[in-house]
């Protein structure tokens, strides 16, 4: 089958567009470097011709409210006219757990948003949500970091390794639309502090973590377990210290 | 790898010469690169040079494609292939190969060049078809080496030879050596042809742009469209189309007649509603269902799919775009797009500002005939003129409040409009209607009108609507008329389809207009009431009458004053009755005068005075035409007299006929003129007089009864001037100062004599009479006392006497009339003056008739 993998030279992109091209199809790594870009229409449509299937790793390339809310509104607008115009059987879009509870957040209001294009599309569609990636712990003690100090509220936590994200999101994309939602998470849940407290001990970060009760997340408010599945949810084969030793590995 | 010979490691130094040999090719290459301009020409160069040290057969270019990973090819040099001629050059040379098989996974993952014997390699699962056709071309070897850009593969370049062994370890040093060279060589090639690219967009743009700038209607933009874009070869076919006035459907630019194609068609809309250009495939957008007719005459005309992109000027759809092409150059449609967008909306800028002119002038034009109107046929024509003749627009009808603000006549209407139908529309048209009127209601509140679709009201069950349908206009508006922000009427105009601006300025035009005309047609009433009013006044002046005072003091008239009094303030109907000469007119205006109407003018009218068939159109006034002879609108005594008194004198001697009109006026408090249609509401106090016994007249049928009692509401009798001799006196000294100011003379005084004299008399004129004998008498003074008097004698008297109606005895008779010349003479028996003399028989003659009838003091001294 062929497939476009919106965002696909990213980290999720990279190995989905692997992946499908491991099960044999017919991938286009779509990404304003290979010239199809969602924002401008730049090949889109001859990129999507005759594609079966799309899958919309696309992340905003800004992070202001407005410019996130204009750039998932903008591309999800124009990726899903094109689709319809290719004829598309297929859309998957990768989007977060919790989204609807973390509203307080502009970027989780966009994700939001593309999510209910999608819904409104009329083109078969998969919304696969998935915690938050392990990869990101670094860039959440980096973003709470005052002086040497780490303020992370303590929040549930259960992130997933970008590999089983990768896994789950190429699964879904090969087999029929279900039409909702598909959550997915990591194996291990514990409070924020905890798996950053791991993290930082493992790359012998001499920053101190002081958790607090604000439920603040990347300055949005949220709940306590918003972050993490309420239901049932995939679960990743990769726990989180086989991947922090994976990750040290590379580093050294 | 098998395939791998020579791993670079392995490679031999080179000889100095040869050292020296490839130094100099590298600078040679270095050159030529420099200077290459066309894409091939870099591989032409390249092989001349290296084939001055080596042999080889041809050499091509491939370019990685990272989007899919695959390759394909980049630079060829078709002069130099065997393959050339071989059935699948052409197909090879627009192929894609993929990167994810072992053949160029081991180039790819090689350091320096490979090369590989084709027999061994072309076969293996995955490789090439490329190879295989060298193969069979008769190509042995290829020698592959990757290209670098930016620390990745960007491509590899492939050298193909005939040969083998060609490839020598010297071969594969050199094409390591000079390998980084093409890839610079080639990526400025790729950049060269994207920055081409690009500059041919932008100066294909700016032609177009250039092109447009001039154009001022649709048509020079069709022209100047067409003659840009025929020359884009890809291009096989576009269709331009704008959004109509009706914001629902679409037209083709450039068509003389104007198909609409609806914009919700499961295309269109999907186009109006993308930011981006649309490729559509023709065959699944049929298989979906999607069932337009262009779609299939595009597939008829051997389209296989096409783009839709929209013409958008900031926020507003202005059209799209059809284009019969099967590639996306977003860049530019979405150039050719904003240019044709910018001369659409500047078409229709243009159009506007044209229009509105046009609409301006033409309100302007209006404007000046207007100004000039002054009568209704002049504005009946004016409106025909312009709203038939200009606006292909029906006056269906104006209608104007009426003063009392409730009623809403109608003004003007189109008569031929109606003309096919059968609706009586005189009678319906003639019908007044108020305020209140659902549709007139609605008019009135809307602030800028209504519009009724002539459809949509004939399904609602509007019976107007049966009308409107008949003129097979579109639209029916109905307006408000206002002066200031005053409503002032409606007007109902049938079109199809008419500009607001048009609207309010022929609205406030017809506003002006018509307030002017209503203005004019007052100021006419106005002048001509006041010249009637002035009519009268001159009239009054000339009478004998000084109105300001009434005199009397005695008991009669200090009842007559008690009454007055009573009901000058109210609005009660007065019926004055008197002998002639009593001065009813005087009590008249004493009442008029020391009423709240005193402000205007009292009307009189003396009803014996008119011949019969005049009476009506002199109290009721007439309309134009209303009867032979009847030039001009004539305004009745009654109109005459709104707030104000009108006075009937003579009331006794109106003809039958006319009373009953007058009963009508009196009860309905409003009249018809002569041969008008609309009834007048009046304000009047009447006043009526008569010297006849009313009761007596109705008894003989010569006066309507009810007429009677209406008028018989405060009936006040004046005294007869023998019935109050102690005014004589003042009366007689009033007229003697009268006529002797009037005549010059200087009489002061009235000798008693003749007091006595005009005492005696019996005086059957009253007032009037004393008046006159006392003219004769001034003229015929010439002292400066009155001192004689001309009584009449006889005649008069006894007329009077005969008169007295009895069947009494002589006896009787002689008693009352004694008493009665006693009165007179105010119980002076005999001398001049006295009873006596009156009677002609001596004074003592009378003394005893008196004592034999039983006369004394109190009967002729006693009140009546």
């Amino acid at each position: 089958m062929k497939i476009v993998v919106i965002g696909g030279t990213g980290l999720i992109g990279t190995k989905v567009v692997a992946k499908l091209r491991q099960l044999g199809h017919q991938v286009i790594a779509a990404s304003p470097n290979t010239g199809i870009n969602t924002i401008t229409g730049e090949g889109l449509a001859d990129a999507l011709s005759n594609t079966d299937i799309v899958v919309d790793l696309a992340n905003s390339p800004v992070w202001e409210d407005k410019a996130v809310m204009e750039f998932f509104q903008t591309a999800g607008h124009n990726l899903l006219t094109a689709e319809i115009n290719a004829g598309v059987k297929h859309h998957l879009a990768l989007s977060i757990v919790g989204v609807d509870l973390m509203q307080d957040s502009g970027y989780m209001r966009a994700k939001l948003v593309q999510e209910d294009l999608i819904r409104r599309s009329g083109v078969p569609y998969t919304i696969v949500r998935s915690t938050q990636f392990m990869e990101f712990i670094k860039g959440i003690a980096d973003q709470a970091t005052e002086g040497n100090i780490v303020h992370i509220s303590n929040v549930e936590f259960q992130p997933i390794a970008a590999e089983n994200v990768a896994t789950f999101v190429t699964e879904a994309a090969v087999k029929p639309a279900v039409n909702g939602i598909v959550e997915i998470a990591g194996p291990d849940r514990m409070p924020l502090p905890e798996f950053v407290s791991r993290y930082l001990k493992a790359t012998n970060d001499q920053r101190k973590i002081v958790p607090n009760e604000h439920g603040n997340y990347y300055g949005a408010q949220i709940g306590n377990t918003s972050l993490v599945p309420a239901g049932q949810a995939k679960l990743g084969s990769i726990g989180f210290e086989t991947w922090m030793r994976s990750q040290l590995q590379h580093v050294s | 790898m098998k395939a791998v010979k020579h791993p670079e490691s392995e490679l031999p130094a080179l000889s100095k010469a040869l050292l020296e040999q490839e130094r100099r090719m590298l600078l040679d290459l270095g050159n030529d690169i420099t200077s290459v301009r066309d894409k091939n020409d870099l591989l032409v160069l390249f092989s001349k040079r290296i084939k001055s040290l080596f042999y080889f057969t041809h050499t091509i270019v491939t370019l990685i494609d990272y989007k899919d990973e695959y390759y394909h090819g980049f630079l060829l040099d078709k002069e130099n292939s065997p393959i050339r001629y071989h059935p699948l050059y052409d197909q090879l040379v627009t192929s894609r190969f993929n990167l994810n098989e072992p053949f160029i996974q081991g180039v790819l993952h090689a350091d320096g060049p490979v090369t590989f014997q084709l027999e061994e390699v072309m076969d293996k699962p995955g490789s090439p078809v490329f190879l295989r056709a060298n193969f069979e071309k008769g190509v042995k070897e290829v020698l592959m080496s990757r290209l670098m850009k930016e620390g990745r593969p960007m491509g590899f370049i492939h050298i193909y030879s005939d040969r083998p062994g060609s490839f020598t370890d010297e071969f594969r040093s050199v094409i390591k050596g000079i390998a980084p060279q093409l890839s610079g060589a080639v990526s400025n090639i790729i950049k060269n042809e994207e920055i081409l690219s690009k500059e041919r967009e932008k100066s294909f743009l700016l032609d177009f742009s250039k092109d447009l700038a001039a154009v001022r209607t649709k048509e020079e933009l069709w022209i100047a469209i067409q003659a840009s874009l025929n020359k884009i070869d890809t291009l096989r076919g576009y269709f331009i189309r704008t959004l109509n006035d009706d914001g629902t459907t679409v037209s083709d630019l450039g068509e003389q007649v104007k198909a609409r194609y609806v914009i919700k068609d499961g295309l269109q809309n999907r186009v109006l509603e993308s930011p981006i250009p649309l490729l559509f495939n023709i065959d699944r957008e049929i298989q979906r269902g999607v069932g337009v007719s262009y779609l299939q005459s595009w597939r008829r005309m051997g389209f296989n799919s096409f783009v839709g992109i929209r013409l958008r000027n900031g926020e507003t759809n202005l059209g799209l775009m059809w284009l019969g092409i099967e590639e996306v150059n977003i860049h530019l449609l979405q150039g050719i797009a904003s240019q044709i967008s910018i001369a659409v909306a500047n078409i229709i800028a243009n159009e506007q500002v044209i229009r509105k002119q046009e609409e301006q002038a033409f309100l302007l034009e209006f404007s000046n005939d207007i100004a000039r109107i002054r009568t209704k046929p002049d504005l009946q024509a004016a409106i025909s003129r312009v709203l038939d003749g200009a606006l292909h627009t029906k006056l269906a009808m104006i209608r104007v409040i009426d003063d009392d603000g409730i009623h809403v006549s109608p003004f003007m209407f189109d008569r031929t409009l109606f003309a096919n139908s059968e609706v009586n529309f005189d009678k319906m048209s003639t019908t007044r209607i108020t305020v209140e009127e659902p549709y007139t209601s609605r008019v009135l509140a809307s602030e800028d009108g209504l519009l009724f679709n002539v459809e949509e009201e004939l399904r609602s069950g509007n019976t107007y609507a049966k009308l409107w349908k008949t003129t097979g206009l579109k639209n029916m508006y109905g307006l408000p008329l206002r002066a200031g922000d005053k409503n002032i009427g409606t007007i109902w105009l049938l079109a199809d389809r008419l500009s607001k601006l048009i609207l309010k300025g022929i609205c406030s035009q017809i506003s002006i207009a018509i307030a002017n005309i209503r203005a004019n047609e007052k100021l006419l009433d106005y002048k001509k009431k006041l010249e009637v009013e002035n009519a009268y006044l001159k009239e009054q002046i000339g009478t004998i009458y000084n109105f300001s005072e009434i005199i009397g003091s005695g008991k009669a008239m200090q009842e007559v004053y008690r009454l007055m009094s009573l009901v000058a303030e109210s609005n009660t109907s007065v019926l004055v009755w008197g002998e002639t000469g009593t001065g009813k007119e005087l009590i008249a205006r004493a009442i008029h005068n020391a009423s709240p109407r005193k402000d205007k003018l009292m009307v009189k009218v003396n009803c014996a005075a008119l011949p019969a068939n005049l009476i009506e159109s002199e109290l009721f006034g007439h309309e134009r035409g209303a009867f032979t002879g009847a030039i001009d609108r004539r305004i009745g005594k009654f109109e005459l007299a709104d707030h104000s008194t009108l006075f009937l004198d003579e009331i006794g001697d109106m003809p039958l006929e006319a009373q009953v009109k007058l009963l009508r006026v009196i009860q309905e408090r409003e009249l018809e003129r002569v041969g008008g249609k609309h009834t007048i509401k009046v304000d009047v106090r009447l006043i009526t007089a008569t010297n006849r016994d009313l009761e007596a007249e109705v008894g003989a049928g010569r006066f309507r009864e009810d007429l009677y009692y209406r008028l018989n509401v405060f009936p006040i009798r004046l005294p007869s001037l023998r019935e109050r001799p102690e005014d004589i006196e003042p009366l007689a000294s009033f007229f003697v100062a009268k006529y002797s100011r009037n005549t010059g003379k200087k009489i002061k005084r009235i000798a008693p004599k003749v007091i006595q004299q005009l005492r005696s008399y019996t005086w059957p004129g009253n007032v009037r009479e004393l008046e006159h004998f006392i003219e004769r008498s001034v003229l015929l003074t010439t002292g400066d006392t009155l001192d004689e008097v001309f009584i009449p004698r006889g005649a008069i008297a006894e007329k009077q006497l005969a008169s007295q109606p009895g069947s009494r005895s002589l006896e009787e008779v002689e008693r009352s009339y004694i008493i009665d010349v006693l009165r007179r003479c105010a119980g002076k028996i005999s001398g001049a003056g006295g009873a006596a003399e009156i009677l002609q028989i001596p004074g003592n003659t009378l003394h005893s008739k008196m004592k034999k009838l039983g006369i004394t003091k109190p009967d002729y001294f006693a009140s009546k």
